[in-house]
């Protein structure tokens, strides 16, 4: 900080606002940017200040009035002081007035620092007693004035000027001689003025003398006029114009006359142009009929009945009912093209706007929109007509080809499910046309897409009052109800064609909806997701038109229909897929180090499911605009949960069916073998028959595998898999499949452990078991002594192998070894050389040990009778 | 910033009077500001004040630089009557404004009504020697007639400035 300005010196130290000020002083600022304020008599002149050096300033004064410090305000030294004033007065400077300051020429730089007070009161006289005011600080209350001189004022310009108030005023403190002064200052001053008077004329004696001469002259001149002219001169003027007035006159009426004549004939062709204009009317209205252009026509009825409507000439008369005859064949045209479909919604409005403009009868805009209601509902219904035709036919055609595919396809009888087969089949021919119904859904859709759209922009067009016709109000509900018919014909016939079980048998328009051959439906199935789209794309374009919400539910609730019988033929289909599964098992077994040996049929299962899944969440499960997901309805989450069930189970049924039919099959060629093939029953069967793959006995055991696996790795997988694609946890079916596969499992168990003991012991009860085992040791030790003595010789190896078989049967069948089977078996053993050599016969002994050790299961079952139940289930 | 302290310190009150062009106003910057101004502006009425020491004794001189030229002499009486001392300056390089000088002491001692008035008459423009046009003679003759003092001065060397202005003071 440094120290404040201080300001000592201000040149001038009075003026008028915008006086040129120099302010000079000591710390005035650094620099022209240290300059922060300048103020003088609390006006602020920063704006004017020019800074000149750190002891000058120079700046214009404003509009304040009285004395006032000059206050300088740096950025270093702060807000300084002043030891002078300025002291600013208003007054007005004539070129006359005796002035204390410079008057600048230079204009103002602000113009309202001109803003000079011209009343009076503020003129700022100077002291016409010439005394200075300077002293005069101490002011007279000017309230005491007011008190002492009630009706007088101080001014000097006022009426009621009085002396005293004057005085006291401006002069209280002054002495009685500067009184005398002034008292003698101002005689002198009106002296003064006084001899200014005398010595003004004396100046200017010369020029007052030459205007008396002037005047004289002027005066002469004038009486010798008055002598030539007389004593009005201006007679014979106003005769002169009189004459030159007529004169104009005359020039203009001519001219008037012209003009009046022009404007007659104008008159006349104008009169002649409107008559060819209606007698030519009836002709130029057929023309332009003809030429299609309406708008002329109107325009030109509208010309001729503006023109000649109120006439009472009769040849007009008779034109004009020649133009109404043409004009009324026009409306007829008109209504029958109005009626005419199919049409734009433009050509519409312009032919209900003509017919308008004629003033036709009745309401053209509403018939407009009565007649495209119904064209929209006779083209769906044709549709509906042509389609079901069509299908009909299809459905005949398809009838005769089938009767003849039978004989031409025995196999599909084999399988006892003739007519789904047959179906399928056909469908699988018929894939490469599309079925008649999905023709129709895309037709109807496209009708509606297009036309209906039409039919309500008419609509609100009428109501908006852009056709320019009365609005009844009681056509509003009726235009609702048309709009509500029209969308449910289209939901109606849509399910009529893809739906028929959403709709109630029993009502009354049942009929028009027509019915479907009830064939051909399983056909649709696969083209339902399409149908789903074509819908939805009709659906888009009606909520695009702002509906009224109870329309659009109509079709909400159609395409909710819609999805929800998709899914389910979706999940349906892929259920029969999978239930069908079985037939194309390869029983190719792939082995799995954690799951053991499982065939592709579960991963084929796993396929069909996840392309069901994507499929329904592709084309069903998301809605999309203004539609609710399907999952939140309760009646379709309970479906949902049905429909997987059904898919699960259907794959234990597969399996089920892979398991048991073979079964039956297998019964069949199975049991007569059983007398000869004791003991391995699968390898007999799998000579026999080893075109259609593992033996049974394997089957089981893979089918068994597969189960496991679907249950323990597959469905917690197929559990995630729903869940990633956004379907509800199915905990339901998996537990109710988890629990048909455990079911399924536990049977496959049972038919393999029953399978396993019945070569022997099926057929026989336990009790008899002993009985007839004892027959059949029996038989065999005489087989066996038959075939050791039809041998001639023995080789080492072949000794030791009949020597080793007899003795394990030996001692298996022991307990049931008749006394005559124990001599049987000694012959049969007889017949064999002895071994001479020890090592030879201790390979015997070996391989019955090893027997023993080996074969100890099926030997306990020939153990204790009681305990061969519970053998047999170790054995497994 | 002393201002505004208990005790107002003494004011005086003086008048530069005097022909126009003859240096009243470059005195009074020589005076105020120890600065010479070249260039020649009429001046109307400025108003300086300045706080000098004199006898241990701060006083405020506040000088009234007042306008040479026979346009303002009208009003000059209003000035005068607030003066409490006067310094007359002419040019010594101008006869003129020397014989003026008579008329500024009429008309004071006329408004003051007072022959012991402070009064100073003062020689300006003494660099200007080689121009000189009135004597120092001429001028001291004057000055005893009047009984007052007479000083030479040079605004532009700044000779005898001071005296000026504490003489000034001091009567």
């Amino acid at each position: 900080m440094g120290p404040p300005p201080v300001v000592t010196g201000v040149s001038p130290k009075e003026g008028p606002p915008g006086t040129r000020v120099t302010v000079r002083g000591e710390f005035l600022g650094t620099g022209p940017a240290d300059l922060q304020g300048l103020t003088i008599c609390d006006c602020d002149c920063l704006l004017s200040a020019e800074w000149k050096s750190s002891n000058k300033i120079i700046a214009r004064s404003g509009p304040g009035k009285g004395r006032g410090d000059i206050i300088v305000t740096t950025r270093y030294g702060g807000r300084g002081t002043s030891t002078v004033q300025f002291r600013g007065y208003h007054e007005t400077i004539g070129p006359m007035k005796e002035s204390a300051v410079w008057v600048e020429e230079a204009p103002l730089q602000t113009l309202a620092w001109g803003r000079r007070s011209m009343s009076p009161t503020n003129y700022q006289h100077e002291d016409p007693l010439g005394l200075s005011v300077e002293e005069n600080d101490k002011k007279f209350p000017e309230d005491d004035l007011h008190e002492l001189f009630p009706e007088g004022s101080g001014d000097l310009a006022s009426e009621h000027f009085l002396a005293g108030w004057f005085l006291l005023e401006h002069h209280h403190a002054t002495t009685f001689d500067d009184l005398r002064a002034g008292l003698a200052f101002l005689r002198r001053k009106v002296d003064g003025q006084k001899e200014g008077q005398l010595s003004f004329l004396k100046a200017n004696v010369g020029s007052v003398m030459d205007q008396l001469d002037t005047l004289m002259i002027l005066k002469d001149k004038f009486e010798t006029d008055v002598k030539e002219h007389g004593p009005d001169p201006t007679v014979e003027v106003e005769k002169a114009i009189q004459e030159s007035m007529l004169e104009a006159d005359k020039l203009f009426n001519e001219v008037l006359a012209r003009r009046d004549r022009a404007d007659a004939t104008r008159n006349a062709l104008g009169v002649l142009q409107r008559f060819k204009f209606l007698f030519g009317l009836p002709v130029s209205i057929e023309r332009n009929i003809r030429k299609g252009d309406y708008d002329v026509v109107i325009n030109d009825y509208a010309r001729a009945k503006n023109l000649f409507s109120n006439t009472d000439v009769a040849i007009f008369k008779k034109v004009l009912v020649e133009v109404e005859q043409r004009i009324n064949r026009l409306r007829e045209i008109l209504q029958n093209k109005l009626q005419e479909m199919p049409s734009t919604l433009e050509e519409q409005k312009k032919i209900i706007r003509n017919l308008v403009n004629l003033e036709a009868t009745g309401d053209p805009a509403w018939d407009g929109i009565c007649c495209h209601s119904s064209f929209i509902s006779q083209r769906l219904s044709s549709c509906r007509d042509e389609h079901i035709a069509a299908e009909i036919a299809v459905v005949e055609d398809t009838g005769k080809t089938s009767k003849s595919g039978l004989h031409s396809t025995p196999l599909s009888h084999k399988f006892g499910k003739s007519s789904s087969n047959s179906n399928n089949s056909q469908s699988q021919d018929l894939l490469s046309s599309v079925p008649q119904r999905v023709l129709f859904v895309e037709e109807l859709t496209e009708i509606v897409s297009y036309r209906f759209p039409d039919l309500w922009k008419l609509g609100q067009a009428y109501f908006s009052g852009e056709l320019h016709v009365k609005i009844e109000p009681s056509r509003q509900a009726q235009f609702k109800r048309m709009v509500l018919t029209a969308i449910e014909l289209f939901s109606g016939l849509l399910r009529a064609a893809v739906l028929p079980h959403t709709l109630d048998r029993m009502s009354v328009q049942r009929q028009t909806y027509g019915t479907w051959p009830s064939q051909g439906m399983e056909a649709v199935v696969p083209w339902l997701p399409r149908c789903l789209r074509y819908v939805r794309a009709t659906y888009s374009s009606l909520i695009r038109l702002d509906l009224p919400g109870e329309v659009l539910d109509i079709v909400a609730i159609l395409i909710f229909d819609l999805r929800l019988h998709c899914m389910s033929t979706l999940f349906q289909q892929a259920s029969e897929h999978v239930k069908s599964l079985h037939k194309g098992e390869t029983w190719k077994i792939e082995f799995d180090s954690k799951h053991g040996g499982i065939t592709d049929l579960p991963s084929q299962f796993e396929c069909k499911v996840q392309e069901v899944v994507q499929r329904v969440k592709e084309s069903v499960l998301l809605g999309e605009q203004r539609e609710t997901p399907l999952l939140e309805n309760s009646n379709a989450q309970r479906e949902l949960s049905a429909l997987v069930q059904g898919l699960l189970l259907s794959f234990s049924q597969s399996l089920e069916h892979l398991a048991f039919s073979n079964e039956a099959m297998m019964q069949e060629d199975h049991s007569p073998a059983v007398s000869q093939l004791i003991g391995c029953p699968a390898v007999y069967r799998g000579h026999e028959k080893e075109s259609s793959g593992p033996a049974w006995e394997q089957r089981l055991l893979t089918t068994l595998s597969n189960c496991q696996y679907t249950a323990k790795v597959l469905l917690p997988h197929l559990s995630d898999l729903f869940a990633r694609h956004g379907f509800p946890s199915p905990i339901l079916p998996i537990a109710a499949a988890t629990n048909a596969l455990n079911t399924l499992e536990r049977r496959i168990l049972e038919v393999y452990l029953e399978q396993k003991s019945d070569p022997l012991v099926h057929r026989v009860s336990p009790s008899l078991v002993s009985r007839v085992l004892t027959q059949i040791v029996e038989t065999v030790a005489e087989e066996l002594s038959r075939l050791m003595s039809c041998v001639t010789r023995f080789s080492v190896e072949g000794n030791q192998q009949a020597r080793a078989d007899i003795q394990a049967i030996q001692e298996t069948a022991r307990l049931f070894t008749t006394p005559t089977a124990q001599s049987f078996f000694d012959e049969a053993l007889e017949a064999i050389p002895p071994l001479t050599n020890a090592a030879d016969k201790k390979v015997v002994e070996d391989t019955l040990a090893k027997f023993r050790v080996r074969m100890r299961l099926q030997l306990m079952c020939f153990g204790d009778p009681k305990n061969q139940q519970a053998v047999a289930v170790a054995g497994m | 910033m002393s201002k505004k302290p208990n005790q107002q310190p003494a004011l005086h009150k003086v008048i530069m009077v005097g022909s126009g062009g003859v240096g009243k106003s470059a005195l009074t910057l020589q005076f105020m500001y120890d600065e010479f101004v070249e260039d020649y502006e009429p001046t109307k009425a400025d108003s300086y004040r300045k706080k000098v020491v004199l006898d241990g004794e701060e006083v405020q001189i506040d000088i009234l630089d007042t306008a040479g030229q026979e346009d303002y002499a009208a009003i000059r009486d209003n000035y005068f009557r607030s003066g409490e001392g006067f310094l007359c300056v002419f040019s010594i390089t101008e006869d003129e404004s020397f014989q003026a000088t008579q008329e500024f002491r009429d008309q004071i001692l006329r408004v003051k009504n007072d022959e012991n008035i402070p009064f100073l008459l003062v020689g300006n423009k003494s660099d200007l020697d080689e121009k000189r046009k009135v004597s120092l003679a001429e001028a001291n003759a004057r000055a005893q007639q009047w009984g007052v003092p007479y000083v030479e001065t040079s605004a532009k060397t700044r000779d005898n400035v001071d005296k000026v202005g504490i003489f000034s003071l001091v009567v």
